[in-house]
C-alpha cells in the first residue's frame, strides 16, 4: 500500500515537473523568444541596435550633427519607410526604437507635428498652428533631418532548409537633400521549423 | 566478410563528417600594427566553461569619440576547430553605476568559424555612459 502511494506521488511529481505551463512571460530574454522564418521582434531589435550604433558612431560621434538653432537639439522628421516584404509590418517597430535612442542622447528630438501623410499628433499640430497664427508667424522651426528607408525580403530554399533574409536600409537626409548617413543591416535566418532562441 | 566492408565505410563517413564540421580560418595582417589600442583592464566572471572554451575573450579596448561617446571593441576567438554560435549583450552604466535602459537593448547573435578571431564593437547610446558590461551566452538551439 505504502509502495503504491510512494510510486503514485513520485509519478505525480514527475508529471508536474515535466509539464510546461501554458503561457509565461519572457521579460528581457531575447534568447528565449520564438524564432520563426518570418520577420520578428528580435530582428527589429537587432536592426535598431545596429542602426543606433552606427548613428552614434558615424553621425553624432563624428560631430556631423547640425542644428538650425545653435545649442538646441536637431529636429528629425520621419519620412517614408517602405515595406517591400510580403508581410504586414508596422515600421514603427524599427523607427520608434531609433527615435527613443536618439532622444536619449539629448542631441536629437523627433517632430510629431510634421510627417508624411499628416501629423502623428494632430492635437499638437493644431496647437502649433494656433500658436503660429496668434504670433503672426508663417512657420515655427522646421525639421533639420528626415529619416527614410526600406525593408526588403529575400527567400530561398534548398531541400528542407528554408532561408529568409531581411535587409533593413535607412537614410538620413539633410535639408539640402543630401543623404548624410546611410546604413544597411542584413539578417539571415535558416531552418526547417520555428524554434526558441536567436 | 560483410563486416569487413562496413568498417572502411564507417571510417569514410566519419572522415567526411569531420572534414565538413571543422572548417578553420587562416588570417594575415600587419606584423607591426600602426594603430595603438587602449586596452581595458577587464574583470571576467565565467560561469559557462564550455562557452569560454568555444569563444574565448582575447581582450577589450575602448576609445572616446569626438562627441564624447564611449566606444568599445572586444576581440573573441573560437579556440575550437568547429563553427560556433553565441549571443552577446552590452550593458551601459552612467557615472553613478546606474544601468542605462534602451528599447533596443537586445542580445545580438554572432557566429565564428573554427580558430577564427572576430571583433565585436559597440558605441555607447549616450555620452553619459562611463562603464560597460558584456554578457555572452551560448545559443539555445
Amino acid at each position: 500500500m505504502k509502495k503504491t502511494l510512494l510510486l503514485s506521488s513520485l509519478a505525480a511529481l514527475l508529471f508536474q515537473a515535466g509539464c510546461p505551463t501554458q503561457s509565461a512571460y519572457v521579460t528581457d530574454q531575447p534568447n528565449r523568444y520564438i524564432v520563426s522564418g518570418k520577420i520578428n521582434i528580435q530582428d527589429f531589435d537587432q536592426a535598431a541596435d545596429s542602426m543606433i550604433n552606427s548613428l552614434n558612431d558615424n553621425w553624432i560621434g563624428q560631430g556631423k550633427l547640425k542644428s538650425a538653432a545653435e545649442g538646441e537639439p536637431a529636429i528629425l522628421a520621419i519620412s517614408r519607410i517602405k515595406n517591400n516584404t510580403g508581410q504586414q509590418l508596422d515600421t514603427d517597430m524599427l523607427t520608434k526604437k531609433i527615435r527613443v535612442a536618439l532622444n536619449r542622447t539629448g542631441k536629437v528630438v523627433t517632430t510629431t507635428t510634421l510627417g508624411l501623410g499628416g501629423a502623428e499628433d494632430p492635437l499638437a499640430a493644431d496647437k502649433q498652428k494656433e500658436g503660429e497664427f496668434f504670433a503672426d508667424q508663417k512657420h515655427t522651426r522646421g525639421f533639420d533631418y528626415t529619416l527614410s528607408g526600406k525593408i526588403i525580403e529575400d527567400q530561398a530554399r534548398a531541400g528542407n532548409t528554408r532561408q529568409s533574409a531581411y535587409i533593413f536600409q535607412l537614410s538620413l537626409t539633410s535639408k539640402d537633400g543630401l543623404a548624410i548617413w546611410e546604413e544597411e543591416q542584413k539578417i539571415v535566418k535558416q531552418g526547417t521549423r520555428a524554434s526558441v532562441g536567436f | 566478410m560483410k563486416k569487413l566492408h562496413i568498417v572502411p565505410l564507417i571510417a569514410a563517413v566519419g572522415l567526411v563528417a569531420l572534414a565538413t564540421g571543422c572548417t578553420t580560418v587562416n588570417t594575415v595582417g600587419n606584423a607591426q600594427p600602426v594603430a595603438q589600442k587602449q586596452m581595458v583592464n577587464d574583470k571576467r566572471v565565467l560561469t559557462d566553461a564550455s562557452l569560454d572554451r568555444k569563444v574565448r575573450i582575447v581582450g577589450v579596448n575602448s576609445a572616446v569619440n569626438d562627441a564624447g561617446f564611449l566606444k568599445i571593441q572586444v576581440e573573441v576567438q573560437n579556440t575550437t576547430r568547429r563553427h560556433q554560435s553565441f549571443t552577446y549583450r552590452v550593458e551601459w552604466f552612467d557615472q553613478n553605476g546606474m544601468l542605462i535602459n534602451l528599447p533596443s537593448y537586445t542580445s545580438i547573435p554572432r557566429s565564428v568559424e573554427g580558430k577564427e578571431s572576430i571583433f565585436l564593437s559597440a558605441t555607447a547610446p549616450t555620452e553619459r555612459a562611463r562603464d560597460f558590461r558584456i554578457k555572452f551566452l551560448e545559443t539555445l538551439n
